[in-house]
């Protein structure tokens, strides 16, 4: 008889065998998703290939692309980690871009590094904002997080609809029309300089790495980071000994937020250089999948967004060149996500073969 | 009696990872016995009874019901050959009457419930027993002991020819355990065949047969009137040991100051009953009191309430005459009081942290644990591998998680983690609840030698005979109140008893 046995330790080789095998199943999946779709499977591949790996434009496009998702997919590990179940990456996204905008007019005319300081701190506090009145609704009135940040998400996304489709920040030229839903480009000294030269990867990519790294040691080496966890694995046994809980809550919800937030200033001044809801779409939320397939850690999470970056950039590619449905990506993007999954829960058993049914 | 075996289990055997719970078990089951099954903590009693009740499904060796070998898949299966169980957890709804929770899901076979039916039936069945409970009371207003006769109750209206027990007196005061074993033994007589698991040496000896269980094996089956206490005692340690005998105890301390005063503490539960009903009690330095009774009695909001965890509606807590009710467990922890909390792994440990994480829980922000942003990983770990060292806690490091550790040497971390920061008062709530002899010992030893430190101790147990070893003065508590204070040195179990069951001082 063949059954499942929970393992005590991890296995390193067993770990990455099912992780692989769940890439595997992933693509095989994703080859029938394009075959049902009327796709020519070669070619849509090569075009993956070519959008996202085959060049060094190539690869900093992809980077560009994984950068707004390793700062939410770190949004959703601070959460997590502590089990605060915060779905208001997304909301924060954009309240992010909206006051780093809202920065960037503010502050026209300061000192670059100033300015560009300001645009980013003005993001990181959009962010935290809404983080804060989460964890007000939480901590005072008992609002379930996963309610309020859905909520706080949508009158958001709809705030930053009036403010660029006919409030004060839409395009000069379309005042009449709103056709766009778009600010006017920002100003060129406020755009995240590039790295290299003339390559098109920006301040951003750096900043979600500097992030990441910066969130690991806070998780693992520091006391506040020691509350997230305990927080996550028995909240009753933190508060009962001396932690206040809320403050700790409030506290994971501000982080969470500010790098949320980060997210849309990246997006907004590294790569689209306009405030527009278009470009800030869904980052939040696929930010939650990359947290989760980067198994809630910081370094895995650099990995699982770079790889979400690849995807998203050979995407635009599979549509041009191969003619793939737009609506495709996330659905890989979904499937992904469930491979990876049952990988994480696969990686914590091994598989027993007994002598006989008793 | 009749010597007919009703149930046995032949090699039976179960492993869960990386521990042996059950190792080539032959027992023996007869017809209208009262069998006790006796040992330590893990020594395997409860998962033998889940492998009879088929909760558990066993990897080798057979079970046989009246001789005829039979493989229970589940509850379902062994309920179907008239086995019940009575668990440590009780499956009941709160919300339920006692009525409701007895036939809910018996009668499969009816759309309707005739209620009536069911409810004369019950009648009949209480009176055979001299069962006392109000079949309309919801069961959440019930006391813990009232909620394992409903579970008894609702067995014996299955008709059960087998009921399994597991520490059924864990939960009751002295007299109704008496009352219980009497039952028991009349349930025997009817034909019922009764399997109890207990590791109190004075139950054991009121059993028909005991089978002696350590570390997943069984050692003997023996009858109680041929053997001692002190023989089935070795032959569950596998060694000899001393019971515990009366000490002396001549401990003197200052009355005249309580460092912790208590004074008409009220607190309403959720359900409008009063958890505590006007307590009021002083705690001296160098001195351990015992707080006596049963759990659910107001022991766990008394010590939620000293440790900062919940805020009592009335009534003052001062410490050395500064008053601290409702205030933080911050603060209470920072005026030097441990606690010990009778949920350790849900109030004292996170369990999938290691060792040292463990150790300082509550502390991590302590200068001495910290070096500037970060926790001084050094410091930690050699405080940890000292209290290890210090507590005798088996391990093989400090990096283990606490979940993997025993339950006693579990408790060793939050004894350890407790008496390394505090410095005034301990509080401990059943602080030896399900650990092993040598570990009580430990417990106990532990908590002596703060108490000549000059700590303050109070101490809540249902364990009356190791409260009268180890108290200076004890405290009875039920339904929310104190009802009344004795000293150790001049009080017996049955004093102790009677004010327990509700009496007041001056009638007992």
């Amino acid at each position: 008889m063949i059954s499942l046995e929970k393992r005590l330790e991890s296995n390193i080789s067993w770990v990455l065998f099912v992780y692989s095998l769940a890439c595997i199943v992933g693509f095989i999946f994703t080859a029938f998703l394009l075959w049902s779709s009327g796709t020519d499977i070669p070619k849509a591949f090569f075009a993956l290939y070519k959008g996202s790996l085959s060049s060094k434009k190539a690869i900093f496009s992809s980077l560009n692309y994984a950068t707004p998702l390793i700062l939410t997919g770190l949004a959703t590990v601070v959460a997590f980690r502590a089990q605060i179940w915060s779905i208001g990456q997304e909301g924060q996204v954009y309240a992010g871009a909206m006051s780093a905008y809202f920065a960037s007019l503010m502050f026209y005319g300061a000192p670059l590094w100033i300015h560009l300081l300001l645009v980013i701190a003005f993001g990181a506090l959009g962010g935290a904002l809404l983080g804060v009145l989460s964890a007000v609704l939480k901590n005072k009135f008992h609002v379930n997080e996963v309610i309020s940040t859905v909520m706080i998400n949508y009158i958001i996304i709809f705030f930053l609809s009036y403010m660029v489709g006919g409030g004060p920040w839409t395009e000069i030229s379309d005042v009449n029309t709103t056709v766009y839903q778009q600010s006017d480009p920002v100003a060129d000294y406020s755009k995240l300089p590039y790295l290299f030269g003339s390559t098109k990867l920006h301040l951003g990519f750096l900043l979600a790495i500097l992030s990441a790294v910066a969130c690991h040691f806070l998780i693992y080496s520091t006391p506040f980071g020691y509350e997230i966890r305990a927080m996550g694995h028995n909240p009753v046994a933190l508060g009962h000994r001396g932690t206040n809980t809320h403050k700790t809550l409030l506290y994971i919800l501000i982080l969470s937020g500010a790098i949320a937030g980060l997210a849309g200033v990246t997006e907004i001044f590294g790569t689209s250089h306009r405030l527009k809801s278009e470009a800030l779409y869904g980052l939040g939320y696929t930010g939650i999948i990359v947290g989760m397939i980067g198994g809630l850690t910081p370094l895995g999470t650099i990995i699982a967004g770079i790889i979400f970056g690849g995807l998203a950039s050979g995407a635009l590619y599979m549509k041009v060149l191969a003619k793939v449905p737009a609506a495709l990506v996330p659905t890989i993007e979904g499937m992904f996500l469930l491979f990876f999954l049952c990988a994480g829960v696969a990686a914590r058993y091994k598989i027993v073969v007994t002598g006989k049914d008793v | 009696m009749s010597g007919q075996a009703l149930l046995e289990t032949k090699m039976l055997t179960k492993h869960f990872p990386g521990v042996v719970a059950n190792e080539g078990i032959n027992f023996v089951l007869e017809e209208g016995e009262v069998h006790c099954l006796f040992g330590e903590n893990g020594a395997g009693k409860s998962t033998l009874c889940s492998c009879l009740f088929g909760y558990y499904r066993p990897d080798g060796g057979s079970i046989e019901f009246k001789g005829e070998p039979v493989k229970f898949r589940s509850p379902r299966d062994s309920i179907r050959y008239g086995i019940g169980m009575v668990h440590q957890h009780f499956v009941l709804v709160d919300e339920f009457t006692v009525l409701e929770n007895i036939i809910v899901g018996t009668n499969t076979e009816k759309w309707s419930l005739d209620l009536e039916a069911s409810e004369n039936q019950l009648k009949n069945i209480c009176d055979e027993y001299g069962i006392d409970l109000k079949f309309n009371s919801l069961v959440r207003d019930l006391s813990v002991g009232e909620q394992q006769w409903v579970e008894i109750l609702k067995s014996l209206y299955l008709k059960v020819e087998i009921l399994i027990l597991d520490e059924p007196t864990a939960v009751l005061t002295p007299e109704e355990s008496n009352k219980l074993f009497k039952i028991m033994h009349k349930m025997g007589q009817n034909g019922i065949s009764i399997i109890f698991i207990s590791h109190k040496i004075s139950e054991v000896m009121l059993a028909d047969r005991v089978s002696v269980m350590s570390k997943g094996r069984l050692i003997d089956t023996v009858f109680p009137r041929e053997t001692t206490p002190q023989e089935l005692t070795n032959l569950m340690i596998g060694r000899e040991v001393k019971l515990r005998v009366i000490e002396e105890n001549d401990n003197e301390y200052d009355r005249s100051y309580p460092i912790l005063s208590i004074n008409n503490l009220k607190y309403k539960n959720k359900y409008g009953k009063f958890a505590l009903n006007d307590i009021s009690l002083n705690l001296y330095s160098g001195e351990i009191l015992g707080l006596a009774g049963v759990s659910g009695n107001g022991q766990k909001e008394l010590f939620e309430s000293l440790s900062g965890n919940l805020n009592p509606d009335s009534g003052t807590i001062s410490y050395e005459g500064k008053e601290i009710q409702g205030r933080s467990s911050r603060v209470f922890m920072d005026l030097g009081i441990g606690l010990i909390p009778d949920d350790r792994y849900r109030e004292g440990l996170v369990s999938d942290f290691d060792i040292s994480e463990n150790i300082i829980l509550g502390w991590q922000r302590l200068n001495d644990y910290t070096k500037g942003f970060f926790l001084n990983r050094n410091n930690i770990k050699r405080l940890a591998e000292d209290l290890i060292k210090k507590f005798n806690i088996m391990t093989p490091s400090s990096t283990v998680p606490v979940s993997h550790l025993s339950g006693g040497n579990a408790q060793k971390v939050i004894l350890a983690r407790e008496l390394n920061h505090s410095n005034k008062i301990l509080l401990a709530n059943q602080p030896t609840r399900g650990l092993d002899l040598g570990v009580i010992e430990y417990v106990y030893n532990q908590i002596k030698l703060k108490r000549d430190e000059g700590f303050a101790v109070l101490l809540a147990s249902e364990e009356l005979e190791d409260l009268i070893n180890l108290c200076d003065r004890i405290a009875i508590i039920s339904d929310g109140e104190i009802k009344g204070i004795v000293e150790a040195k001049s009080t017996s179990i049955q004093d102790i008893g009677l004010l327990m069951a509700g009496q007041s001082e001056t009638s007992a």
